[in-house]
């Protein structure tokens, strides 16, 4: 147990700041994004907002709890941890509520749960412990093999949700942590390279040539619409042309908190979801753009820069993880609505509305705080 | 335990880097967005949220110079459909085309269209918009617009002219005073959501359309009035192509009525056939005005005092000008006369001496001055500019022939504007239709002022011309014109139509009458103009003037202008009806008669004649012999073949002058004879001459002259 004094004396609190910054904007955008009156004056507290609140307090409890465990010992329940998160990721599919034409969610004591979020972090334990055991030893293709098998089980449990996104960033999450593990940089660029090449080809073979592929023509049209929006601008174009729409119309100094008529006239689909970020950008412009952007890369080299002084490979590989997934998540979500990357549903971290979303980012915050807290190796 | 290696935080680094990078290109990439794109992306949000709709200013009304409402606006509702809230377009079109009694099929079609707004109906009547309101129909709307009521109907139609659906003046006033009265539209900018519905309390913004301006005319409602009545007594009993009296205030040149016939009513003018409606005969009508004109010739003279009034004038019932006969209306001639006799017997040859003496130079000098051949600037579209010969192409026989009238185009409002000017002391005045501008409080915003032109004669000159007018009235052909109680001069015309080849037109006349008064301080001026009247009747003293006379009479009353006692009365009243109320003739014998000697019979008592078939012998003829008609009527002669064709190998030659060209071919064709003929209009000369034996089949050469001598009067 660490003491209390010294706790308080190590934590992270740029970490924490910053973090704390960028989820009140992100309620306040999300306030905004939840009154809709088009009147230029939003009443800040929507049901929205305080459902929203109750998550970050629930996320603050578990962060609290969090440093209170040493995460050196997440190794030991590995097995129970893997095997947890393929039950639950079973039990969704079994047994989840569907919407948006998924199964994400399961219900978990009145509160509408979606595992897939939880299911990034464990696998980043499980997958950071896994490396670790490995150490040196990942130099060869048929030494990838493996890794690549535990991390398939619970990705592709995902994947047939259907959750693309999230599978995608596992993809992202398992290829940080394997470069900074020691894999070959050409080797794991080659392969993501392969990988990305594979699908893009498989997908045109099956736009151009009919051949059967796993995704459904739904999530096919969203992976490919924004090379071009207006193709189908009512369909599945629309979200992203008034996306741009909305950043666009923000300009330098945005068009007022709540003034945004892109968010308040509900132009924007999932405007306090997934596209949260064009609201943010309609309402405060690029001068709040730059801002929030600011704060995500202090948040990234925060992050890395635990990476860096963690005591031991597993707190490295923990924190590379937990970056990756937050910077992954950050890019295709930014990139998606800047219709730059394709419709993936991937939330902003620490922004978007989303109950799961804000526990899991948080937790994981506390794991960044908990690998900061232990860097020196001096055990007392 | 061991800490993180060298290779692992340099790694750590190059991801740092890596992730920096990518930060990089989103932040371009939102740049991009936000600043290059910005302002179109500005543009696209907003036409995603707001709908203009607009809302129609409310038309300014016109006023007659005592301020009576003549048009005026009133609101009314059209009706519009945003086809992608129709719910239940098949529903909604039902009801919809039942209440505004329209085809189902066509509503269904507009309220289902791709458009963001489609008019149903504009300014549909109250009833209707009401029960459709009550309808409550999804993605139906309404909007206020305002409908023009032309409140006294046909009145002043021609000077009013009418708007079009989007209220936008096509005609007469309403066009040239568009910008006037249209005003401001205005709009209401409404938001809406992504789902179009209107944000209830949103900000809408509102901008109020402005109200046009007023328009106050010189027109007088109630001398507008008489106009009217007296034109509709006229229509009646002449049935002429057409009519116009235009009535002015000889000192200010204010319009204080102008009429036309046919007329429309302004409020259903597409009733109307278009050549109705699309031209105001005062301002478009080019004609030969006649004996009318003589009063610019008198005024030229006079002002030039190339014309002694002690002379005394020799009338043998022709002049000869250039080797040309030109023959009075008077057959036999008015003998000798002293110059107020010429005026007043509106004598050709006298006043063909009068305009010589005057000369082209002077001529034209007056001609111009007096407005001719120029617009006069009347405030209306479509104004016509009448035709003069040119001065340098201008002959003696010209001269002579403008003398009398002829050979010379004007519109009756030109006409008018000149004869005020050479009875109101001298000045050329700008015909005015507008006295002001006023704002919707009544305000004046512009005001309109007489505007003299020029001086074209002197104040002695102008005193004069009306008082030897005033003898025209009192002792010559215009004593149908007379007022009693009032000093009224003024003169008659008759002047045959020009037709489409360019020569006269038998049996089509313009018959006018233009006069003033008081005499002694004009301020009234009047000219009635008749096209080709029918039913025999055409001289302007007949058609005209008794026209003229009952407008002038209530008018110089409804002015308050004092009635004067003692004063002289024409006399015998009746005389001029009675010489020259077209005579009943007998319609001769001619059947059986070679053809030359029947067109001599029925010339001789003054009838006309049409040939039908060929021949030189008279078959038949309609009337017959012994039916009593008109002067002036037209006998049908057909011809055969007769036994003489044969045996007879000379003809007489027939008197061919006056005939039209077609009229000497048919002739000529029907004895046996061949037509060389030269110049075109009406026979002027002839060779052989009349009476003379030629062989048949030998060629008769007749001159044309378009304006020498001719049989129509002009009294």
């Amino acid at each position: 147990m660490i003491s209390g004094h010294r706790l308080l004396r190590n934590l992270d609190y740029t970490l924490i700041l910053v973090a704390m910054m960028i989820i009140a904007l992100g309620l306040v955008t999300v306030s905004s994004a939840s009154t809709t009156t088009g009147t230029g004056q939003g009443v800040f507290l929507t049901r929205i907002v305080g459902k929203q609140l109750i998550s970050i307090a629930l996320g603050t409890v578990v962060i609290v709890f969090i440093m209170f465990l040493r995460y050196e010992d997440f190794s030991r329940y590995r097995r129970i941890l893997y095997g947890l998160n393929i039950a639950i990721l079973l039990t969704v599919l079994l047994s989840g509520h569907e919407a948006l034409g998924a199964q994400r969610w399961i219900d978990i004591a009145g509160f509408r749960f979606q595992p897939s979020e939880p299911a990034k972090l464990i696998m980043i334990i499980t997958l950071a412990d896994f490396l670790t055991c490995r150490e040196g030893n990942l130099a060869r293709f048929r030494d990838l093999l493996p890794v690549f098998a535990y991390v398939s089980v619970p990705m592709l449990l995902i994947l047939i949700q259907p959750d693309l996104g999230t599978s995608l960033v596992f993809f992202a999450i398992t290829f940080g942590m394997l470069y900074v593990a020691g894999a070959k940089p050409l080797l794991l660029g080659g392969l993501a390279g392969g990988v990305f090449g594979g699908v893009v080809i498989w997908i045109w073979g099956h736009l151009q040539h009919g051949i059967w592929i796993t995704l459904k023509d739904y999530q096919i049209s969203r992976l490919t619409i924004f090379l071009n929006p207006w193709a189908d601008w009512a369909g599945a174009g629309y979200q992203m042309i008034q996306s741009q729409i909305a950043i666009g119309a923000g300009g330098l100094w945005g068009r007022g908190l709540y003034s945004g008529s892109q968010n308040q006239l509900n132009f924007l689909p999932e405007q306090h979801t997934d596209f949260i970020f064009s609201v943010f950008a309609e309402e405060l412009g690029f001068i709040g753009v730059v801002l929030l952007l600011a704060l995500y890369f202090i948040l990234l080299y925060r992050g890395l820069r635990i990476a860096g002084q963690a005591r031991d490979l597993f707190g490295t590989l923990l924190a590379t993880g937990i970056v990756s997934m937050l910077f992954f998540q950050l890019l295709t979500n930014i990139g998606m609505t800047a219709g730059i990357m394709p419709v993936t549903g991937i939330p902003l971290p620490l922004f978007s509305y989303g109950g799961t979303s804000m526990l899991t980012t948080l937790a994981a915050i506390g794991i960044l705080l908990n690998i900061w807290l232990r860097r020196q190796k001096i055990i007392f | 335990m061991q800490s993180t290696s060298i290779i692992m935080r340099k790694r750590i680094t190059v991801l740092f880097f890596f992730a920096a990078f990518l930060l990089f290109i989103l932040v371009s990439r939102l740049a991009y967005i936000q600043f290059v794109q910005g302002d179109q992306l500005r543009q696209d949000a907003l036409e995603n949220r707001t709908r203009d709709i607009p809302v129609e200013a409310k038309r300014g009304s016109i006023f007659d110079r005592k301020g009576n409402e003549l048009v005026t606006s009133v609101s009314v509702d059209s009706v519009f459909a945003i086809p992608s809230q129709v719910t239940k377009p098949d529903e909604a079109a039902a009801k919809i085309a039942v209440v505004l009694d329209l085809d189902v099929d066509k509503v269904h079609k507009q309220i289902t269209q791709k458009q963001s707004f489609v008019w149903i109906k504009r300014k549909v009547d109250y009833q209707q918009a009401q029960e459709l309101k009550a309808l409550k129909l999804e993605g139906i709307g309404f909007v206020e617009e305002s409908k023009r009521y032309y409140l006294k109907g046909d009145l002043a139609a021609h000077v009013l002219g009418f708007v079009g659906v989007d209220n936008q003046g096509l005609t007469g006033i309403e066009n040239t005073f568009e910008n006037d009265l249209s005003g401001t539209a205005g709009r209401i900018v409404v938001e809406r959501d992504a789902a179009g519905r209107e944000i209830s309390n949103a900000v809408h913004n509102y901008f109020p359309p402005v109200q046009g301006h007023n328009l106050v005319l010189t027109i007088d409602e109630t001398v507008q009035y008489f106009v009217e009545r007296e034109l509709d007594k006229l229509i009646d009993k002449f049935q002429p192509k057409g009519a116009v009296v235009t009535v002015m205030d000889p000192r200010t040149g204010e319009i204080l009525a102008m009429g036309n016939r046919p007329t429309f009513d302004p409020n259903h003018w597409s009733a109307a056939p278009q050549s109705t409606w699309d031209r105001n005969v005062a301002i478009w009508y080019n004609y030969e005005p006649g004996s009318t004109f003589k009063i610019i010739i008198l005024s030229a003279a006079l002002e030039e005092m190339t014309v002694n009034k002690n002379d005394r004038f020799y009338d043998p019932g022709y002049v000869k000008v250039a080797d040309r006969n030109i023959r009075c209306w008077k057959a036999g001639g008015h003998g000798s006369q002293s110059f107020e006799e010429v005026i007043q017997n509106s004598c050709n040859p006298g006043f063909i001496k009068i305009g010589l003496n005057v000369g082209i130079p002077d001529f034209y000098k007056y001609v111009r001055g007096f407005g001719f051949g120029t617009p006069t600037g009347v405030i209306l579209p479509g104004e016509a500019q009448g035709i003069t010969i040119p001065e340098k192409k201008a002959t003696t026989l010209n001269l002579a022939t403008m003398s009398i009238g002829q050979s010379i185009a004007v519109t009756p409002l030109q006409l008018l504007t000149a004869v005020s000017a050479s009875i109101n002391g001298g000045l050329l005045m700008e015909p005015m239709l507008v006295k002001a501008v006023t704002d919707a409080d009544g305000k004046v915003v512009h005001e309109y002022q007489p505007k003299s032109v020029r001086r074209v004669v002197s104040e002695e000159t102008s005193r004069e011309v009306a008082s030897l007018l005033e003898g025209v009235v009192l002792y010559g052909s215009g004593r149908n014109a007379y007022v009693d109680g009032y000093r009224v001069g003024g003169k008659t015309g008759t002047a045959q139509v020009v037709g489409s080849s360019g020569g006269y037109v038998s049996g089509r006349y313009v018959s006018s009458f233009i006069g003033f008064a008081p005499v002694e301080d004009p301020q009234v001026a009047i000219l009635v103009t008749v096209i080709e009247p029918q039913g025999g009747v055409y001289f302007g003293s007949q058609v005209a003037a008794p026209t003229f006379r009952a407008v002038m009479q209530d008018t110089l009353q409804y002015l308050g202008v004092p009635e004067q006692k003692d004063l002289p009365k024409p006399k015998n009243l009746n005389f001029w009806e009675n010489t020259r109320e077209p005579e009943e003739v007998r319609v001769p014998q001619v059947v059986n008669v070679p053809v030359n000697q029947a067109v001599q019979d029925l010339r001789g008592i003054g009838l006309n004649f049409m040939i039908r078939g060929e021949g030189p012998v008279v078959y038949g003829q309609i009337p017959e012999a012994g039916a009593t008609v008109l002067e002036g009527t037209t006998v049908i002669l057909e011809l055969k073949t007769g036994p003489e064709e044969e045996s007879a190998a000379q003809v007489t030659v027939p008197d061919l002058a006056g005939l039209t060209i077609k009229q000497v071919g048919g002739l000529l064709e029907n004895m046996g004879l061949r037509l060389e003929p030269v110049g075109t209009g009406f026979a002027s000369r002839q060779k052989p001459g009349p009476g003379e034996k030629v062989d048949r089949g030998a060629f008769v050469r007749v001159e044309f002259e378009p304006t020498a001598e001719r049989q129509g009067p002009t009294d």
